[in-house]
């Protein structure tokens, strides 16, 4: 059977309603694209896009110099060789003469402060002498500096007592330092020096002898070696013990140290019976980690593109989409696009062209905001996307392109169209309840939905439930939890080690999960409950259309 | 489509509508299927109500109103055989002609192309080929409103509803309206237009109601409404230079019992049958010889018509 159009009755009720759909859609499409206020608002909206996206790369990237946390790349001592380097061969960073491979001194003996025996005789390396020194030969190629104790021949003076005798009593040489005799004897205070001849120590002073061991060569380790060296490690289980010594240097394993280095070295100093471990503490809710206590040098030195870089850049992420995305473009779009979606067309007058065609007003409603949706929906989207290519591209990690960040954008541009729509629902309702008071109504609603929404971002989760942009917000925190699953970790882990990172404060673990704290249950709760919203809306505003009496 | 032989194309039964205290249409009946039907009425005398009415846009105070045997304020199916023009003049200025009728054309389920072949035929029916593809905005008011009874037609209706659609246009503009009303009547389409002028429906039908303060106060023909009008007193305006030589022409002519000379230049003759009078009128003026300006007759509109027939009821 055919009618008079020669349509055949297989065409569906369906592909006929499919069609007004696309009519009235396509016809709000076409309005709000001929009025000056929608290119206002959406220039607006992209102009504030691209200078987020400008900041970004000007100050998230700019500031992700890795950082050498416990500060044992530098080389204090200008002899090439870093600190950490140093530390492995027990040899001073302080003092240029003291180098992986210098030789090291040994001790062999000394003469202790309450000692019988006074003098010693012999060819030695010295070290740590107070006395009076009689020299056969002096070492003046062994030179140093009052810091590094050892003995500066040309800047000894000569002694204000004539005799070494007067001297014993009168004790007036400075730390570091000497003077000469007459006669050619030294008075030392804590010198190390090397010669041969005889040491007389007074009472109550000491002083050490001993040999250098061999010069050998080390290469030296570049700098990059002793940053971000030791990384945080965790297996997830806040009750298990917890991190590793990457970079060795509190196990020590394999160091060319004598054992006087290690004997001040306690590898346990957190007490938990494990040697270069760290302990993380728990809240008394027994899940959010407030404290971590790590063995001395162990995780002392995380990667900062890792922690702080990496957590910084989701934070921005997270606080362009809450802010830009859900605060400000999806309340504001509706306001100018969605509130005249049916009462400009009652106020016009051209309502009358539509509605003597068969298309019910409930219908009408539903394809105007349809209409409505697929400008504004599909702003956001590109909006979303040009924010995506911007942080995949430039945003920390190895990888050229960073996936995730891509996930996540679309992921907020869906929560934004979520809200643009039970924005819009709700708006164009409010301009059907009143043509000349629904603005001012929408206006307060406006401001009410981004106090909660701030209220929201501080961490209250009982009055902002009803508002829209609460749960807006946590299907962005939900999304991002699902995408990136490390993220409440990082949280934890910024807050222990007391870092203000930017995620920490604009992101916070979805608080809706009926108890199960799984991301997807929130996010699903978030999703029904905005639809129920938007639904609820459309509903209320066919119900008053359609019993309304048009002038 | 076409209707069923039982079901008029419009029935109001006992229809009112009150504006609160005010009342828009008063107690009206009526069953109206078939030809053209002019809705004659002054401003404010209930057309626009008793449309709206029509189109579901107001729900009737009380009493009925099916098309088709479908009350329109409960359902929108009567409007796939309804094409109404409404009174209002804004249109979707930024779009073509061509454009505003096809995407209309798609609200009755048509597809793109099916709506825009359709546009194209009605565009073409009102005379608007050669502009269609123009922005509404740069058409002149004749034009428009031809437009808008493009968007109407396209769907090809059974029941047409005009709400003014001579109102504002200049007189070609109207002369082809009028002309494009009379083809649908004589398509066998049921056609109602409505207008405040007397003249204007004469010229498009002879089927009318007329309507006054909401209520319904003539029906049928136009031709016996007119007769009966003609028996009646009537005045004809002539202006002449010398109104009392043209007077003394007519004295002894039969339909003719007065003259009076109520304003300079003029001469107004008093007869109980107009068309008579009309009909010696021109032998007596040629044999004369007397130079006229013009021949008016001020009763024969629609406030006299009213007066008349309120006048008879009383």
């Amino acid at each position: 059977m055919m009618d008079k159009q020669g349509r055949s009755l297989s065409e569906t009720v369906w592909t006929r309603l499919d069609r007004k759909a696309g009519a009235i859609t396509e016809l709000t499409v076409r309005q709000l694209r001929h009025r000056i206020s929608t290119w206002v608002v959406l220039g607006v909206g992209l102009l504030m896009i691209l200078m987020l996206s400008a900041l970004y790369v000007d100050a998230v990237r700019d500031g992700f110099e890795p950082i050498d946390n416990d500060g044992d790349s530098r080389d204090w001592d200008g002899d090439g060789y870093p600190l950490g380097q140093e530390r492995k061969y027990g040899t001073s960073d302080w003092n240029p003469e003291q180098y992986p491979g210098s030789g090291s001194y040994v001790q062999d003996g000394y003469i202790g402060w309450a000692d019988e025996i006074r003098t010693h005789s012999g060819n030695h390396t010295w070290d740590y002498v107070t006395g009076i020194f009689s020299p056969i030969w002096i070492d003046e190629s062994y030179r140093g500096d009052r810091w590094s104790q050892i003995l500066d021949l040309d800047s000894v003076s000569n002694c204000d007592q004539e005799e070494p005798s007067e001297f014993m009593d009168t004790w007036s040489v400075g730390w570091g330092q000497a003077c000469e005799f007459d006669n050619g004897d030294y008075a030392f205070q804590e010198i190390r020096f090397r010669g041969e001849g005889t040491l007389t120590v007074p009472r109550s002073q000491t002083a050490g002898w001993g040999h250098m061991t061999d010069v050998f060569y080390v290469e030296e380790e570049p700098a990059s070696n002793y940053i971000d060296e030791d990384d945080l490690d965790w297996n997830g289980n806040a009750l298990e013990y917890q991190g590793f010594d990457d970079d060795g240097d509190c196990l020590r394993d394999g160091w060319n140290i004598g054992p006087e280095f290690d004997f001040w070295f306690d590898k346990d100093d957190n007490r938990n019976g494990r040697d270069c471990d760290v302990i993380y503490v728990l809240g008394s809710d027994g899940e959010t980690v407030i404290n971590i206590i790590a063995d001395e040098n162990v995780d002392e030195d995380p990667d900062d593109e890792k922690l702080l870089g990496e957590s910084n850049h989701r934070g921005f992420i997270v606080a362009v989409g809450k802010i830009a995305f859900i605060m400000i473009l999806s309340i504001f779009l509706p306001l100018f696009l969605a509130l005249g979606l049916v009462r400009d067309e009652t106020e016009n007058g051209t309502l009358h062209y539509l509605l003597s065609k068969p298309i019910h007003r409930g219908e009408f409603i539903t394809y105007r905001i349809l209409g409505y949706l697929l400008i504004s929906g599909s702003f956001v989207l590109l909006l979303s996307l040009i924010m995506a290519s911007v942080t995949s591209l430039l945003g920390p990690g190895d990888s050229i392109i960073r996936f995730g960040d891509i996930v996540v954008w679309i992921g907020i541009a869906f929560a934004t169209i979520l809200a643009l729509t039970a924005y819009g629902a709700l708006f164009n309702t409010l301009g059907l309840i009143s043509s000349r008071y629904g603005v001012y109504i929408a206006l307060v609603i406006g401001i009410y939905e981004f106090v909660m929404a701030v209220m929201t971002l501080s961490g209250a989760t009982l009055v902002p439930v009803l508002s829209i942009s609460h749960w807006t917000l946590q299907l962005v925190d939900s999304i991002v939890l699902i995408v990136w699953d490390d993220t409440l970790f990082m949280d934890m882990m910024s807050t222990a080690f007391g870092y203000d990172t930017i995620l920490g404060f604009f992101w916070s673990p979805p608080a809706h999960t009926l108890g199960t704290e799984n991301p997807y249950v929130s996010a699903i709760i978030s999703v029904i409950v905005l639809v129920l919203i938007t639904t609820s809306m459309i509903f209320f505003a066919q119900s008053l259309f359609k019993r309304r009496e048009i002038m | 489509m076409t209707t069923e032989s039982n079901t008029p194309a419009v029935v109001i039964d006992h229809c009112s509508k009150w504006y609160g205290n005010v009342i828009g249409i008063n107690d009206i009946s009526l069953a109206i299927d078939g030809g053209v039907t002019g809705i004659l009425g002054p401003n404010g005398a209930g057309k626009s109500t008793l449309f709206k009415l029509l189109m579901g846009r107001l729900k009737p105070s009380s009493g009925s109103i099916r098309l088709f045997g479908v009350d329109p304020w409960e359902s929108t199916s009567p409007y796939r055989r309804i094409g109404y023009v409404s009174e209002t003049e804004k249109m979707y200025d930024w779009m073509t002609g061509h454009d505003f009728v096809s995407t209309l054309a798609r609200l009755h389920g048509m597809t793109r192309e099916e709506a825009s072949s359709r546009a194209e035929h009605v565009m073409d029916f009102v005379g608007l080929a050669d502009v269609q593809h123009k922005e509404i905005g740069k058409y002149s008011k004749g034009m428009r409103q031809r437009v808008k009874i493009a968007h109407a037609l396209v769907h090809d209706p059974d029941l047409i509803v005009l709400d003014e659609p001579l109102h504002g246009c200049d007189p070609i503009a109207r002369t082809s309206i009028m002309s494009v009303i009379r083809d649908l009547g004589e398509q066998g389409k049921t056609v109602l237009v409505s207008s405040h002028i007397l003249d204007e429906i004469e010229r498009i039908t002879e089927q009318i109601v007329i309507l006054h303060n909401g209520r319904l106060l003539a029906l049928g023909n136009l031709h016996a409404i007119r007769d009966l009008l003609d028996k009646h007193p009537h005045r004809i305006l002539i202006r002449t230079d010398h109104p009392r030589a043209l007077a003394s022409a007519f004295v002894n002519s039969k339909p003719v019992y007065g003259v009076r000379f109520s304003e300079e230049g003029a001469l107004e003759i008093l007869t109980n049958d107009l068309s008579e009078a009309h009909s010696i009128l021109p032998e007596v003026i040629v044999k004369s010889g007397i130079k006229i300006h013009s021949i008016e007759n001020p009763d024969d509109n629609l406030e006299s018509l009213l007066k008349y027939l309120v006048g008879g009821d009383s």
